[in-house]
């Protein structure tokens, strides 16, 4: 395999880790989150800082990325998320915006607006990809847990949800601070990917482009996501040769998707959903 | 003693130039707020309007050698109809089949890409200085303070557009049925509103005010696509005074302004954005409804 499959590969991956745990929080628990790339910076950082200054594997460096991000998340989530609909997104994306702000300011830790040079290039294929597994296999036992489908009750239908005796503040926290583990350990690979980390890496157009792989893919659908992200990954890929235009036409397929089919490509089903229907009208 | 007469001279400045950019704060978070008051959903695209209000100014001064206020006006309204375009294109079809304003939302962050990167690639990303149309001279203030006569223009400029707006919204008849929509769309469109209208005047009003305001900070900070960045400051500013209240916008955005400028001047300018974020934080711990927003709770 040459290094380009693989980069992408890897890069696939990677995405696909941040995808699912923003599509946990926006697709199954119905909150709107624009500041995810924060918790990604969150577990880039701790990552680097351990393994480069303090010399750790980068494994357990790795797992500690992304509870850093998890601890962050629990702390913004206790107060945030009584906050509904716009006003969470906006809080979410201030925040993203502060967390960055204070990573590009804070020069003795994180050496600033310049980036963090020197991470050890530890996100190799098997890595990832073993990443990649073992968080879709606890994803997907996570949605179809009772957990999974009180965050599904609380997306539909809040008030209903808290009659029939969910604590739902607790799910909505819950949701933060797992989609936060999962993009902190995004982050993790990221920089281990690309050996070299900068705060303007994950603004607000990281967060915006997280939110928008999930939506593209279908809110509620876990599949979806991953296919979202494969598609929009290696569109991007394809179309770098015109980067030019690459935003531009990134932009117009959020709009184009939004005004013809708004539920994403999957809707709310899961891909083995549609073999079963294939099947079912075949017999 | 000296120190003391120094100190409050930087500060009697300080204020002055944060009303100053309060106020143009103040003429895109109204717009914006205006915008969600009617339709209920952040729009996004908010800072491609003030973008093309901008280089709709630039191009007019530079190309065709206008005046200013041929310019101003070329790019109040050049904005306006970006505004109501972007409308009919993207958010019609999506308002009259569903109400889910998340849908709107994300509509709105691809328009504004599409925006942003429509004058990146047939413009160029570079940065551009308006010509020298608006006085930036010094101003001494009853020897108080010195300011630029900048900073006195864009606030008499902006208390004029929102004097304007007050006034075609509490006195026309357009202004009426928008506070009806305000309260409720739908009533409003049985009560015999044409909606599809009332929505082209809302936001070919926002678009416009964003137009205003995109002058006054192109000139502050020069013109280049990722300039409409900053309406997030002016999304802050509104939910700081309550998303949906426009009385609510200028207050919050009054504040933004005068924290972001005092912050500069007696801490560190790198720390004025941090303060913003810190500011929307608190607001919405101790009253996430902002400061004149409705409590909204919702019934069981």
């Amino acid at each position: 395999m040459s290094g380009y499959t693989e980069g992408i590969i890897i890069l696939l991956c990677i995405n696909a880790i941040a995808g699912m745990g923003v599509s946990l929080l926006t697709g199954f628990a119905g909150v709107f989150s624009l500041g995810h790339a924060a918790y990604m910076a969150l577990g880039a950082y701790t990552t680097a800082i351990l393994t480069v200054q303090y010399s750790m594997h980068w494994l357990p460096a790795i797992v500690a990325g992304g509870i850093v991000a998890m601890i962050v998340a629990y702390f913004i989530g206790v107060p945030t998320l009584r906050l509904m609909g716009d006003y969470f997104a906006i809080a979410s994306l201030g925040l993203g915006e502060a967390i960055r702000l204070i990573l590009e300011n804070w020069q003795s830790v994180t050496r600033g607006a310049r980036g963090y040079p020197g991470i050890d290039p530890y996100t190799t294929l098997p890595v990832a990809v073993g990443a990649f597994l073992i968080l879709l296999i606890l994803m997907f036992n996570f949605i179809n847990s009772r957990y999974g489908r009180a965050c599904k009750a609380c997306r539909d239908d809040y008030i209903a949800a808290s009659l029939l005796g969910f604590n739902t503040a607790n799910i909505r926290i819950l949701a933060l601070v797992l989609s936060a583990f999962y993009c902190g350990v995004a982050g993790a690979l990221l920089g281990g990917f690309l050996s070299f980390i900068q705060p303007v890496m994950f603004d607000m157009m990281k967060s915006t482009e997280l939110t928008a792989v999930v939506v593209f893919g279908g809110l509620g659908s876990m599949s979806g996501t991953l296919l979202g992200t494969l598609v929009i990954t290696l569109v991007t890929e394809l179309f770098r040769p015109i980067s030019q235009y690459r935003m531009l036409i990134y932009g117009a397929v959020l709009v184009i998707i939004m005004v013809i089919r708004p539920e994403g490509i999957l809707g709310n089903r899961e891909l083995p959903s549609f073999f079963r229907r294939f099947l079912r009208r075949d017999s | 003693m000296k120190e003391v007469s120094h100190g409050l001279e930087t500060f009697l400045q300080q204020v002055i130039n944060g009303l100053s950019l309060g106020s143009v704060y103040a003429l895109i978070a109204v717009g914006y707020s205006l915008v969600y008051s009617v339709l209920l959903f952040s729009n996004f695209a908010h800072g491609g309007f003030l973008v093309v209000g901008g280089y709709a100014c630039y191009a007019a001064l530079k190309v065709l050698g206008a005046n200013i206020w041929v310019a101003s006006a070329m790019s109040l309204v050049g904005a306006g109809i970006v505004a109501v375009v972007t409308e009919r294109l993207a958010y019609k079809p999506i308002r009259e089949r569903t109400n889910v304003t998340l849908y709107l939302l994300i509509a709105s962050m691809g328009m504004s890409i599409v925006i942003e990167n429509l004058f990146v690639i047939f413009v160029g990303g570079r940065f551009r200085a308006l010509p020298p149309v608006i006085p930036t001279s010094p101003v001494s203030l009853f020897g108080l303070a010195t300011t630029s006569a900048f900073d006195l223009l864009s606030l008499v400029a902006s208390v004029v557009f929102l004097g304007a707006l007050q006034i075609f919204l509490l006195r026309t008849k357009w202004g009426l049925a928008i506070r009806a929509a305000a309260y409720d769309l739908r009533t409003a469109g049985l009560m015999g509103v044409n909606v599809n209208l009332l929505v082209s005047i809302v936001f070919f009003v926002a678009g416009a005010l964003a137009a205003v305001g995109g002058i006054f900070l192109s000139v502050r900070y020069t013109l280049y696509p990722q300039l409409g960045g900053i309406t997030i400051k002016a999304f802050v500013a509104a939910v700081i005074g309550g998303l949906g209240s426009l009385p609510g916008a200028v207050v919050g955005s009054i504040i933004l302004g005068l924290a972001e400028m005092l912050t500069a001047g007696f801490i560190s300018s790198q720390l004025r954005d941090l303060v913003v974020f810190s500011l929307l934080v608190v607001t919405l711990l101790v009253k996430p409804s902002g400061l004149f927003g409705k409590n909204v709770s919702e019934k069981v």
